[in-house]
């Protein structure tokens, strides 16, 4: 969000993976489940330039939690690289992971887990918190996110005064707050009727637009339609990854300016 | 994280939950109360006790068959021993170099009748002269008998101003008479008032001579001795010299115990001291047995808060809470929980006191260092309690955090 007015349009070129935002190289991650492991990554590979708009597919158990958990910094990998910025991730401390999530990462879930006693504004204050911002620019840049989208007359009602789709732009304010390099949505629309899906489908396409670079988690074709490359798991590898075209969304963009 | 922070998402939680945490905080609140009423308690009984039972009596030795009876088995013994007399109260003003008045007297309650008004449960006291001495007793009207009066057995008597005031309203008293046990007795002065000691009147007495109580009241009763030492004695040399000299008219031989008590103020200060020791003691045992308690139960219900919280730490975490933030959220939540109950019972300990204060004579008065002692470990149990609470938050996984329901 830095720079508000970049006019990026990714679609038609081809980007460059030089150097890109995520390098992800033959990343395993196993779980003992008593005496048999579970290979929820078996090798899998992939780069994410800055500025992509990728919809990560699969059905369940395919592994693309867990690629979601790992890209997220939740969890590290068993084996193989994977390096953020240039950062290899996986020797990272509890704490290092924790300022990166801060930092890097900005989560979006399908259950928009939202604190239930605070108000909008402080929701969207809260990884502001924990970057050890000072009270009053807190304050300031939460308002804008909310106002960017577009919620600045509900900034201080609480969640349960908030319909599904407003909860999930406090939601996305809070994600974005922080300018992070990656906003991760996980099944953004899954909690949310399909009018106000392809809403929020639409304010996510703006962000992007505004040059964050945005991975979505889902299993739904449609919502996966509105990335620009879609890459596809199964049994803990890639199946596919290609780029697509985008259907023009079909209402325009709900918090455009 | 900022603790002003911390602080708040503390203070939502109490508001979110009022009953739960009344019932949480109950051991501390019962512990600060303890301490705060306790101690406010045995200092009022501390001054009250010093000013008006331990000054009056501090230069005097008393003597008198029983002394400080503790126990059912030493009242028997004591039972046994023979009663003190006029003849040994004589020997002590007779022998003693460091006594200055020697009086002996003796008590009854009875009736005490004016024309047709009658007060019962009077005391009367039958003594030798110096009774004002020994006593601290002044007169506001009259005089004071003396010797050549209890050397005459004069039926003479000087009244409390209670008496004076119950049977004489509107005459003056002096030179009236009433009647006790059947005998005349001629008021020749009222006593100067000294209110309540513990609730009981100081002032509903009477004293007359030694001679005119025996000629109403029969001889056979043990003397109460009462020795003043020569001004600028330490008291313990005036008991010692007393413990002597009765020893030898009594002919208790070398190496028995004395067949008699005596006593000074310091005999029932240091009584007194071990009495309000164990009140303490008996306080911290109570006051360690309800934090403990309360310590627990703050600890459990914090896991509780854990567990129902376990989505919000994941999401904290997701959104770059370290451990140490998590931390210092619980063990904030903890304490500020520990602390409101320690607020709680400084409240119920302060109105306590003030009650007892309105309802008792005892002076009881807030101390503001068990206030400030208390509440300090009070919010220290929340701090201890709240470790293992707190970790446990901090170590949950994120991943199985956010997915838990």
């Amino acid at each position: 969000m830095s720079e508000p007015a970049s006019p990026a349009a990714p679609a038609t070129e081809t980007p460059s993976y030089e150097g890109a935002l995520i390098q992800i190289r033959d990343v395993r991650k196993v779980y003992v489940m008593g005496l048999t492991e579970v290979h929820a990554l078996d090798g899998v590979s992939i780069d994410i330039a800055r500025g992509e708009y990728v919809a990560v597919m699969g059905p369940s158990g395919s592994g693309k939690s867990t690629l979601m958990n790992v890209i997220g910094c939740l969890d590290t990998p068993t084996s193989g690289s994977y390096k953020l910025s240039g950062t290899e991730i996986r020797d990272r401390d509890d704490d290092e992971l924790a300022r990166i999530r801060n930092r890097e990462i900005g989560f979006i879930f399908q259950t928009f887990n939202l604190l239930p006693r605070a108000d909008a504004l402080h929701n969207v204050e809260l990884p502001l918190i924990y970057s050890g911002t000072p009270s009053k620019e807190r304050r300031e840049r939460a308002r804008e996110m909310l106002e960017l989208t577009g919620l600045s007359d509900r900034m201080h009602h609480r969640p349960n005064e908030l319909s599904g789709g407003q909860r999930q732009r406090v939601a996305i304010a809070r994600a974005l707050v922080n300018h992070p390099s990656i906003v991760l949505a996980d099944e953004p629309t899954g909690n949310l009727d399909s009018k106000t899906g392809v809403e929020i489908m639409a304010l996510l396409a703006d962000i992007h637009r505004r040059g964050n670079t945005v991975i979505l988690v889902t299993h739904e074709e449609d919502i996966a339609a509105h990335a620009r490359r879609v890459v596809r798991l199964r049994d803990g590898l890639i199946e596919s990854d290609r780029p697509q075209t985008v259907r023009t969304p079909a209402i325009p963009s709900a918090a455009a300016p | 994280m900022a603790q002003a922070e911390n602080l708040k998402i503390a203070l939502d939680a109490i508001r979110a939950n009022k009953l739960r945490t009344v019932l949480t905080v109950l051991g501390n609140v019962v512990a600060v109360m303890s301490v705060i009423m306790v101690v406010a308690v045995i200092d009022g009984v501390n001054t009250y006790v010093g000013e008006k039972i331990l000054e009056q009596g501090l230069q005097v030795v008393t003597i008198d068959k029983y002394g400080l009876i503790t126990s059912d088995d030493a009242y028997r013994d004591a039972e046994k021993r023979r009663d003190l007399t006029l003849r040994e109260s004589q020997a002590l003003e007779r022998r003693m170099r460091l006594a200055s008045r020697v009086v002996a007297q003796v008590d009854a309650v009875k009736r005490v009748r004016a024309g047709r008004t009658e007060l019962a449960n009077v005391q009367v006291r039958g003594s030798t002269a110096g009774y004002d001495e020994v006593g601290k007793f002044e007169v506001t009207e009259g005089r004071h008998f003396d010797a050549s009066d209890v050397e005459r057995r004069r039926a003479v008597t000087v009244i409390g101003s209670e008496v004076a005031a119950a049977l004489f309203p509107v005459a003056d008293p002096i030179g009236q008479s009433i009647k006790v046990g059947g005998h005349q007795l001629l008021v020749v002065g009222v006593l100067k008032s000294r209110g309540n000691v513990l609730g009981q009147s100081q002032d509903n007495l009477i004293v007359t001579t030694l001679g005119q109580f025996e000629k109403m009241f029969g001889s056979r009763r043990s003397l109460t001795i009462l020795v003043k030492g020569t001004p600028g004695t330490p008291l313990e040399r005036v008991e010692d010299e007393a413990r002597m000299v009765l020893r030898a008219e009594r002919h208790v031989p070398v190496g028995k115990p004395d067949d008699f008590g005596i006593a000074t103020a310091e005999t029932f200060r240091a009584l007194y001291q071990s009495l309000t020791g164990s009140i303490y003691a008996g306080t911290i045992a109570l006051v360690a047995i309800s934090l403990v308690v309360g310590g627990i139960v703050i600890m459990n219900i914090m896991l509780v808060a854990v567990t129902e919280r376990t989505r919000e730490i994941g999401l904290r975490k997701s959104l770059g809470a370290r451990r140490s933030d998590l931390i210092g959220q619980f063990l904030c939540e903890a304490v500020v929980l520990s602390t409101f109950g320690g607020v709680l019972g400084v409240v119920a300990g302060i109105g306590f006191a003030l009650l007892v204060r309105v309802v008792t004579p005892l002076p009881a008065s807030i101390q503001p260092w068990s206030v400030l002692i208390s509440l300090g470990v009070a919010s220290s149990v929340g701090l201890f309690f709240g470790v293992y609470p707190a970790t446990r938050a901090a170590e949950l996984d994120p991943i199985v955090a956010l997915r838990s329901e």
